[in-house]
């Protein structure tokens, strides 16, 4: 009730203050004279006490919560337990003998009397690991190496029987006063190839099965370059750092050029394709233009990946044909102000008379506005690392330069000298903008 | 009424949409404003208006078209002004240019109403003061295209009856106006294309001679590497 009543925020009757005596009692004494005179009075939340508190504490079934376990025995507890009704079976002290031992060693368990007789259970895990062994005839006619003597090879064999080809501690008991130092790969590798041979000569492996093929060479490589790894100064490892940050800075530069020079791609790309649709929709026969009226022109608008792109409006329904001159919501609002200032310089209106030819065209104007544009920001970028490239190139062979090739006048053609003129100008300005500072070869320009 | 008319296989209920059929009404939209000459005493209006949607065809729209929706500026007594036939035109006085929602409405209840704004226009502009005597029109072209209408709709499309049997003509020659636009898009357009077949043309020459500076770059610092060695 209590907490249907806060969660609907309903106003309680204000309670008296109590404090923490007055609820938990100063002493046993007055909490249960509390108790048992005023049950419903305590199951009130006094002011300000948290809900879930007060629910710690008291319960809708008005009480102090349980003190002594409640539980009935029928839980997952077994109370009592449960022994067996089995005839019980006698045990006997009685001797036994390990057979990992080899003194034979005689020691008392105790035992089951049914066990009697049987092996020690625990020799089990005395596993051996087979070392191969070898007659002076194999070892002469096999095992010669260059650089082992006979006697060092009994000894190796020896010490991987004592210590189970534990190489780490072959290594350590190895007997140095009496044969040259070796290393762990050293005796590894003596092991393994005299190993590898003995079960050829024998057959004893199986031919199916893969030798073991110790690979000495690597494992010193392995070992040397853990060694250098691990002995690094912390100036070499900072120097590392910053080579290793340099490395990602000049892959991610690179990458945006990358980046950049597909981007133009993809213009240039969209350019040749734009105006080889137009070029085929010229070529179409009347009878296919015809169809193409009738049904909505979609395809033309749509093929661009550049530009703007249009809303198809193939949706059966009655719409109004200015609609489909209406810029996209994608289109940016800075495109959309150059597209205005274009067609304005170009003494086009705003909102032509929306037929179909116009509203056609004037898409597609506007569309190759864009393109233009973005054409154009991306010769801008080209010129800006021609420019940086020469610089490069100075620095990099004193007293010379690179000749940037200026597409002329004739090359620009006479109906955009306005454009071409303007671009012109900003090109000189940008060669003067990053040709003047500091550079002594600037008067190269040209 | 006019659906009245229609045999009853072309009733609103009668099969789905004409796929692939276009059915476009041109329709001419704005207004006309005069001047009092003088500011009027009682409430200050100045002009009189007639903000008005007609056929561009000479044809009777109320075959399909239901009603005409025109909502004017707030102020005025009643400013949702409805009309089920031609013609379909609000006359006004007043003192100021507002936005007016032209809504039409068609007998299909399957075609949704279209929407246009028209600003109302009662003043001249700054250059032809000297015209201020005249009447002023402000009136634009629009198209309502019909996309894959139902038959029904088709029907009552095809079969609008002529409005008047004299000379129909509007206020401005659209006709005139449409050639003009066209020719300075295409003007445009061919200008466009050039600039954007030129700039093609640098960039190609921007990206050759930045490929070309690389390589130079490259030897230039191959060299200096291998010259190094014999300087030190």
């Amino acid at each position: 009730m209590g907490d249907v009543q806060d969660i609907l925020g309903l106003e309680r009757p204000p309670t008296p203050e109590l404090t923490k005596e007055s609820i938990l009692g100063s002493s046993d004494k007055l909490k249960r004279k509390q108790m048992q005179m005023s049950t419903p009075k305590v199951s009130r939340r006094p002011e300000g006490m948290p809900r879930e508190v007060f629910a710690l504490l008291y319960h809708d079934n008005k009480g102090v919560p349980p003190v002594f376990p409640t539980d009935t025995g029928s839980g997952y507890k077994q109370m009592k337990a449960k022994l067996g009704m089995r005839k019980v079976r006698p045990w006997k002290w009685m001797p036994f003998s390990n057979p990992a031992r080899t003194d034979g060693a005689v020691f008392h368990h105790w035992r089951r009397v049914a066990d009697e007789g049987k092996d020690y259970p625990f020799a089990q895990f005395n596993k051996k690991v087979p070392v191969p062994s070898y007659t002076d005839e194999e070892y002469n006619q096999h095992l010669q190496v260059v650089g082992w003597t006979k006697d060092e090879t009994n000894h190796l064999i020896d010490l991987a029987k004592r210590f189970d080809l534990r190489f780490i501690v072959m290594r350590d008991r190895w007997d140095s006063s009496k044969f040259a130092e070796r290393s762990v790969e050293d005796l590894k590798e003596r092991y393994y190839t005299l190993q590898t041979t003995l079960g050829k000569v024998k057959g004893t492996t199986p031919s199916d099965a893969k030798p073991y093929v110790f690979d000495a060479d690597h494992e010193r490589r392995r070992k040397g370059q853990l060694k250098r790894l691990y002995e690094r100064t912390q100036k070499q490892i900072e120097e590392e750092q910053t080579l290793a940050t340099e490395y990602r800075r000049i892959e991610a530069r690179k990458k945006e050029r990358d980046k950049k020079t597909q981007d133009l791609q993809k213009l240039i790309t969209a350019a040749d394709n734009q105006s080889e649709t137009r070029r085929i929709e010229k070529k179409l026969p009347k009878k296919k233009l015809q169809q193409q009226l009738t049904r909505p022109r979609v395809d033309t608008v749509t093929v661009e990946s550049t530009g703007i792109k249009f809303p198809d409006m193939k949706g059966s329904g009655v719409s109004v044909r200015s609609q489909r001159m209406k810029m996209p919501t994608s289109v940016g609002q800075k495109k959309i102000k150059g597209v205005e200032q274009l067609l304005q310089e170009l003494a086009v209106e705003l909102n032509p008379m929306p037929t179909e030819e116009i509203c056609t065209h004037f898409n597609e104007l506007r569309s190759d506005m864009v393109l233009l544009h973005e054409l154009k920001t991306a010769y801008t970028t080209c010129e800006f690392e021609l420019q940086t490239l020469r610089h490069q190139y100075e620095a990099l062979c004193p007293g010379k330069t690179l000749d940037i090739p200026i597409p002329n006048e004739t090359q620009v053609g006479s109906s955009t000298e306005n454009d071409g003129g303007k671009q012109k100008i900003n090109l000189a300005e940008i060669i003067d903008v990053v040709g003047s500072p500091g550079t002594p070869n600037s008067t190269h320009i040209n | 009424m006019a659906a009245a008319a229609v045999p009853p296989e072309y009733g609103p209920d009668a099969g789905g949409r004409l796929k692939g059929v276009t059915i476009v009404k041109p329709i001419i939209y704005g207004n006309v404003a005069r001047h009092f000459g003088k500011k009027r005493e009682e409430d200050g209006h100045t002009h009189q208006w007639t903000v008005y949607v007609k056929p561009f065809q000479n044809e009777d729209m109320s075959t399909y078209v239901k009603k005409v929706h025109f909502k004017l500026h707030d102020s005025y007594a009643n400013p949702n002004r409805v009309h089920n036939k031609p013609p379909y035109e609000v006359t006004e006085t007043g003192w100021g240019e507002f936005e007016i929602v032209i809504k039409i409405y068609f007998h299909d209840p399957n075609e949704r109403p279209v929407t246009l704004y028209h600003v109302l226009k009662l003043f001249h502009q700054a250059a032809d003061m000297a015209l201020t005597k005249k009447t002023l029109v402000s009136e634009f072209y629009e198209e309502v295209v019909f996309q894959d209408p139902t038959q029904y709709m088709q029907h009552l499309l095809n079969s609008a009856p002529p409005l008047t049997m004299g000379p129909y003509k509007h206020e401005t020659d659209f006709d005139e106006k449409k050639v003009k636009s066209l020719q300075n898009i295409l003007t445009a357009k061919t200008k466009i294309k050039k600039d954007i077949a030129d700039v093609k043309e640098k960039l190609k020459i921007a990206k050759e001679t930045i490929a070309k500076f690389k390589e130079e770059i490259n030897k230039a610092q191959s060299g200096s590497l291998s010259e190094s060695p014999s300087l030190a």
